[in-house]
């Protein structure tokens, strides 16, 4: 009989529990929960899991208990005699351990005193049943109303427990979403729509009037205002001294961090609206639209507005027909769908020379289903706003660069979907455009240089503030500095004379050059005009000017007059074999080679170039002049000796010239310099042999040692 | 025999006993594989070329067209957009070890015995609403803060310009595989049926440069339709589109249509799609002729417009001119406007060459975006600015007051995008305080791409091309859209 004196324990045991429940509803406003038992009411949602579990398996067995199959099932009736009596334990200790957890602070309200109350019950029908479930009136119908009573306070009890725990409506939110958010954002209240959602989706499952953590309620402007137990949540306009601020921005881990490490954190842009927010003085009734257009809140707050997947806009009217879709399609006129699946559609049209009124008008077999219309730089008339109009669901207008000029804007307003449209480019009248107040749905206004100006689109955002009106760039008024003039000559060397020619990318640009070597002026240098035509060994600079503009940087360049160009040329000592361009011949293409020497028009050596020319008809030679190059970071020096031999054939020639460049020194800098080398007398020479010596031994100062330097020569013209 | 045991054991496979117990096993790893596998009944698994029709958006896409202005060479962020003060503090000081970790770096310092620390040379501003920091180099840029979104977390895998390059173009670092334009191309189709689809643009700096290949714009396995088509200065922007002297438009036509023929037979004949594409390729060159000499003519622009691209933009061939060349490119339909400016691998000489490089292309990004803006259409432009990797946070070789270089960076750095459905005026993601390793919301180049797909329209994942037996998809097997900055 050990199993019935452990089953008159447990009766006694759940008689006892059900009095001391009555005794703590009548009297638990006094009593007070001492600290050691605290975890044991926090116990409260770990065994309640029990409970629900035996006590639906009781209800079940107690539903069917009086059908004619079980009747007799001796197990049957033994089995759930014993459930109702663990099940009514259970519950019993349950709903104590939820009195004592509903003693610790945050716990109230109405949803807190449903759970109680259908707690409790649980614990006393549960009891009823077991006792009477023996007795003789005791029938089909009252075991099927108990049970069914039991499970159902059950699960309501259960579901206003979860509320207390996960906050309101916990199981459906992921499924079940109220339509908010939907509010335009020219009706949008700063707190109301944007601070509130917030505060409700983040915060108020603990800080409602049911559940008061920290003493803290966060519905309404009344009960944010007087804040929790630590005290205010903030202070007007100073975030950075303010507990809510304070509180959201310590680390995870920091025990007072808010929300919860474990719950759905704060997202940075919710972060940032709560400090905005406070920082611009925690306004109640503001509405986002009277913000600054370029406020951080405001535009914060407006892309929350929005849905946060921005969801697929549903469209109410059926898809076209494929097949006749695919037949206005041509190329000038592009038609494709939005996205798979979706009705509307999008036309784009393009090539001025072939469009015609027509081009739209033929599109009325589809007029519901476009929703983006592209007309950019199409020539456009205001009269055929009549043929858009017929599109009735359009969002988008693109008029860029059309003829339209706003006479008969007002018509766009049958359309009761169009979002945006552009007109920069297009003749606006500013008369006009105040038509565009007509247009309810408008959202998006480009106007970027049409005739309207900066002032005249300014008044018309301060009388329609939920239109965003797009004006035009401007720049900070600084002019600009000019580009620099582009030399179009294509050979720099000429044997009598050479038209310079010099343009400019910019229309209206005015060129100034010298030839005297000063730099060029606004004012007194002269004023380049095609067919300008020198003569002489020249140095070239140029300048442009342009009103409202800053003038260019200065462009210099030489033309290299050589007068004679001998009838052969060759080197008697060649140059190195990398550097040495096209041959001898080279030297007297009049092709300039430039400032890198290893472009392939330098002729490059470290021993001695030996240059050797021969001309059919003897001349008169006065000058001879070699260009060469100096770069002493690549050991290319100027030559340091060069000698002019000359004669009337190969084997009398007579040294004419000597010239000897001053010594390199460190600090030279880069150079493509001509030397002259003079003639004496007059001589008319058939034959010219040109020495050019590198020099022998790099100075001591160079990196590189012990080697001879290079010398490096691209041209030589002859006068 | 044992033929006869198999057809038993065959009967006994399909007794009703058997029947039920794998019914269950295979209703519970249905189950189970549903569980893992959330997409198992959503039917992409097996039927993802159904999923995707060419030339149509999977949904209502927020960008209609890209263009990406690459900086090609990888600019240093640390003089551009990811401001870090602290290097300033430890000028010269060696990159703390616990920094790099065990990170493997280039050849080209990993022998160096110090890393010295070295700090931008310019200085930073905070622009706009936002408080972008934003270096010295880039004042235009700064002015349009708000418009664009800057991330500072971007990494890549590729260390050297080439397959980071071609990472960034193709999903992919070796160079078999379609450009992003070119998917996008195949994925959207031609809005303008007159202009290709992809076209590309190259200018060069005077820093130091590395080379762009057509392979970075090459349409790889997808058909050959969606090819980039390089559009160049001077007098032949496209190649061969012009008639040969003596040719009038009328000839053409004859040819074409003779052509297109003879084409068609061959196409009955073979069955090769590569033909249609070329009658379509003629056609559309045809188209060209009158389309293309409109948009080269920068003529009609207005002063206000050369300004604010900066004068160089009547230059053919420079980098303002491409910039005002792309706006008109994608105004006129052109889905994929790639930009390439060379010569930002400042691996030495950095102050001065990046200066120089900056001038180049800050004033007219920023006017590019701008002038999308006020013609209305930055909404439906996405615009991005951005290198192939960033550089390191010491000095490669000596380290001087004014002259230092930056070596090869792959695991942080800064990109910017603006328009296109991207939130404007935020900046996205966070490196550590040295510059070195990413400490907050890192984006990848899959991840990138992902985001940029999203932006259009395209599911990335639904986005395939089967090609040799597998499917093929830009962001290959990876990629998160970056929902953090998208609007």
């Amino acid at each position: 009989m050990i199993k019935s004196k452990h089953k008159g324990f447990a009766e006694n045991l759940l008689f006892a529990l059900n009095i001391f429940i009555i005794f703590f509803l009548l009297f638990g406003s006094a009593i007070v929960i001492p600290q050691w038992l605290q975890p044991v009411g926090r116990l409260h949602p770990l065994i309640l899991h029990f409970p629900i579990v035996v006590l639906i398996m009781a209800t079940v067995l107690e539903f069917f208990r009086f059908k004619e199959r079980f009747r007799t099932e001796k197990l049957y009736h033994d089995f759930t005699t014993y459930l109702w009596l663990t099940g009514a334990l259970f519950a019993a200790f349950t709903a104590i351990m939820g009195l004592f957890l509903s003693k610790e602070p945050g716990y109230e309200g109405s949803t807190l005193q449903w759970h109680k109350w259908l707690g409790v019950s649980v614990v006393f029908v549960s009891t009823i049943i077991y006792w009477c479930r023996t007795s003789g009136w005791y029938n089909v119908k009252t075991a099927r109303w108990g049970a069914g009573l039991v499970a159902l306070s059950l699960v309501v009890a259960g579901h206003f427990g979860a509320d207390l725990t996960h906050g309101d409506n916990f199981v459906l939110a992921p499924v079940w979403h109220p339509e908010k958010n939907k509010v335009p954002i020219d009706k949008a209240l700063v707190y109301q729509d944007v601070i509130q959602p917030i505060l409700e989706s983040k915060c108020t499952s603990c800080h409602n009037p049911d559940k008061t953590k920290g003493g803290l309620v966060l519905i309404d402007e009344k009960s944010i205002l007087k804040g929790g137990k630590d005290g205010k949540l903030f202070v007007p306009g100073q975030p950075q001294i303010s507990m809510l601020l304070q509180r959201i921005h310590l680390p995870e881990e920091d025990k007072k961090h808010m929300p919860p490490s474990g719950k759905t954190q704060l997202s940075p842009d919710e972060l940032n609206l709560l400090y905005l927010w406070v920082k611009e003085n925690a306004d109640f009734k503001k509405k986002v639209i009277d913000l600054p257009a370029a406020d951080s809140l405001r535009t914060i707050a407006s892309t929350y507005l929005k849905p946060a997947e921005q969801e697929e806009e549903k469209y109410d009217f059926a898809a076209a027909d494929d097949k006749l879709v695919k037949k206005l399609n041509n190329n000038y006129r592009a038609i494709y769908p939005i996205a798979k699946e979706s009705p509307a559609l999008g036309v784009n049209i393009y090539n001025k020379s072939t469009y015609q009124p027509k081009v739209l008008e033929e599109l009325s077999v589809i007029k519901k289903q476009v929703v983006s219309l592209d007309l950019n730089k199409m020539p456009v008339k205001d009269s055929e706003l009549k043929t858009i109009v017929q599109f009735e669901n359009l969002r988008f207008l693109n008029l860029n660069f059309t003829d339209i000029t706003g006479g008969t804007l007002k018509e766009l307003a049958a359309l009761k979907y169009l979002r945006e449209i552009s007109l920069a480019g297009a003749p606006i009248d500013p008369k006009t455009i105040k038509q565009v107040s007509a247009l309810k749905s408008l959202k998006k206004i480009a106007l970027w240089d049409t005739g309207l100006s900066e002032a005249e689109i300014q008044d018309l955002q301060k009388s329609n503030k939920k239109i965003e009106f797009i004006k035009s760039f401007k720049d900070d008024g600084k002019p600009i500095k000019l580009n620099e003039p582009q030399i179009k000559n294509t050979s720099f060397v000429f044997a009598q004379s050479i038209p310079l020619q010099i343009g400019h990318p910019i229309k209206g640009v005015e060129l100034r050059y010298t030839t005297n070597g000063t730099d060029p002026d606004s004012v007194k240098s002269a004023i380049y005009k095609p067919g300008i035509i020198v003569t002489q060994n020249t140095n070239v600079k140029v300048k442009a000017y342009k009103a409202g503009w800053l003038g260019s940087d200065i462009v210099q360049f030489n033309v290299f007059k050589s007068t004679y160009t001998p009838d052969s040329i060759s080197f008697i000592a060649p140059p190195n074999t990398k550097y040495s361009a096209d041959g001898a011949k080279s030297l007297i293409d009049k092709d300039l080679g430039g400032n890198n020497f290893g472009n392939g028009k330098w002729i490059g050596s470290q021993k001695d170039l030996v240059i050797y020319m021969q001309f059919v008809k003897p001349v008169d030679l006065h000058t001879i002049t070699i260009n060469c190059m100096r770069n002493i970071g690549s050991q290319i020096f100027l030559p340091i000796g060069i000698e002019i031999w000359g004669g009337p054939d190969k084997d009398h020639l007579k040294l004419i010239s000597k010239v000897i460049p001053a010594t390199p020194k460190k600090d030279d800098p880069f150079t493509v310099m001509g030397i002259d080398c003079k003639l004496n007398a007059n001589h008319l020479l058939s034959c010219l042999k040109i020495v050019a010596k590198p020099i022998q031994n790099l100075p001591p100062w160079d990196p590189v040692k012990k080697q001879p330097g290079w010398v490096f020569t691209d041209e030589i013209f002859l006068n | 025999m044992a033929m006869e045991k198999d057809i038993l054991e065959h009967r006994l496979n399909i007794n009703r006993r058997r029947f039920l117990s794998r019914l269950s096993l295979g209703l519970g790893s249905i189950a189970l594989g549903s569980l893992l596998i959330p997409d198992l009944f959503s039917g992409s698994g097996s039927e993802s070329e159904a999923d995707f029709i060419p030339g149509i958006p999977n949904f209502a896409p927020k960008a209609k067209r890209v263009i990406y202005l690459f900086q090609d060479g990888a600019p240093s962020q640390l003089e551009s957009f990811d401001y870090k003060p602290k290097l300033r503090e430890m000028m010269g000081q060696d990159l703390p070890p616990s920094v790099r970790g065990n990170q493997i770096l280039t050849g080209m310092t990993a022998n160096q015995a110090h890393f010295p620390l070295v700090g931008s040379f310019y200085d930073f501003k905070q622009y706009g609403e936002s408080k972008a920091w934003i270096s010295d180099l880039f004042p235009h840029i700064g002015k349009i803060a708000d418009d664009i979104c800057i991330i500072r977390s971007m990494y890549t895998e590729a260390i050297n310009h080439d397959p980071a390059l071609t990472f960034f173009q193709t999903g992919a670092q070796q160079g078999n595989r379609p450009s992003m334009g070119s998917w996008v191309s195949y994925g959207l189709g031609s809005e303008n049926k007159n202009l290709p689809a992809f076209t590309v643009l190259l200018s060069k700096g005077k820093g130091n440069g590395q080379g762009v290949y057509s392979k970075l714009w090459s349409n790889g396995f997808l058909d050959s339709i969606h090819q980039g088509v390089q559009f160049s200065s001077g007098e032949n922007p496209v190649l061969y589109l012009n008639d040969q002297p003596g040719i009038d438009r009328r000839e053409r036509r004859k040819m074409l249509d003779k052509l297109a023929e003879l084409n068609d037979i061959s196409y009955k004949e073979f069955g090769d799609p590569e033909i249609t594409t070329k009658v379509q390729q003629y056609e559309m060159a045809y188209r060209m002729q009158s389309a293309v000499p409109e948009i080269m003519d920068v003529s009609k622009e207005s002063d206000d417009i050369i300004k604010m691209y900066g004068p160089d933009c009547l230059v053919p061939g420079t980098y303002a001119a491409n910039c005002l060349l792309a706006r008109k490119l994608s105004e006129n339909g052109v889905r994929f406007v790639q930009l390439y400016h060379q010569g930002w691998d400042q691996h030495n000489n950095l102050p001065q060459e990046m200066a120089g490089q900056a001038k180049d292309v800050d004033q007219a990004s920023a006017a590019l975006v701008t002038d999308l803006k006020q013609r209305g259409l930055l909404d439906e432009t996405l615009v991005i600015w951005g290198g192939e990797f960033g550089r390191t946070n010491y000095s490669q070789g000596k380290l001087e007051k004014a002259n230092y270089g930056r070596d090869h960076h792959p695991r942080c750095f800064s990109i910017w995008m603006a328009g296109g459905g991207i939130k404007p005026g935020i900046v996205y993601g966070e490196s550590d305080e040295f510059g070195y390793n990413i400490v907050k919301d890192p984006v990848h180049v899959h991840d990138f791409h992902a985001t940029i797909l999203n932006q259009l329209g395209i599911d990335h994942k639904k986005l395939t091309f089967k090609s040799q037996g597998r499917r093929y998809r830009l962001t290959d097997v990876a990629g998160n859209v970056v929902k953090g900055i998208i609007a």
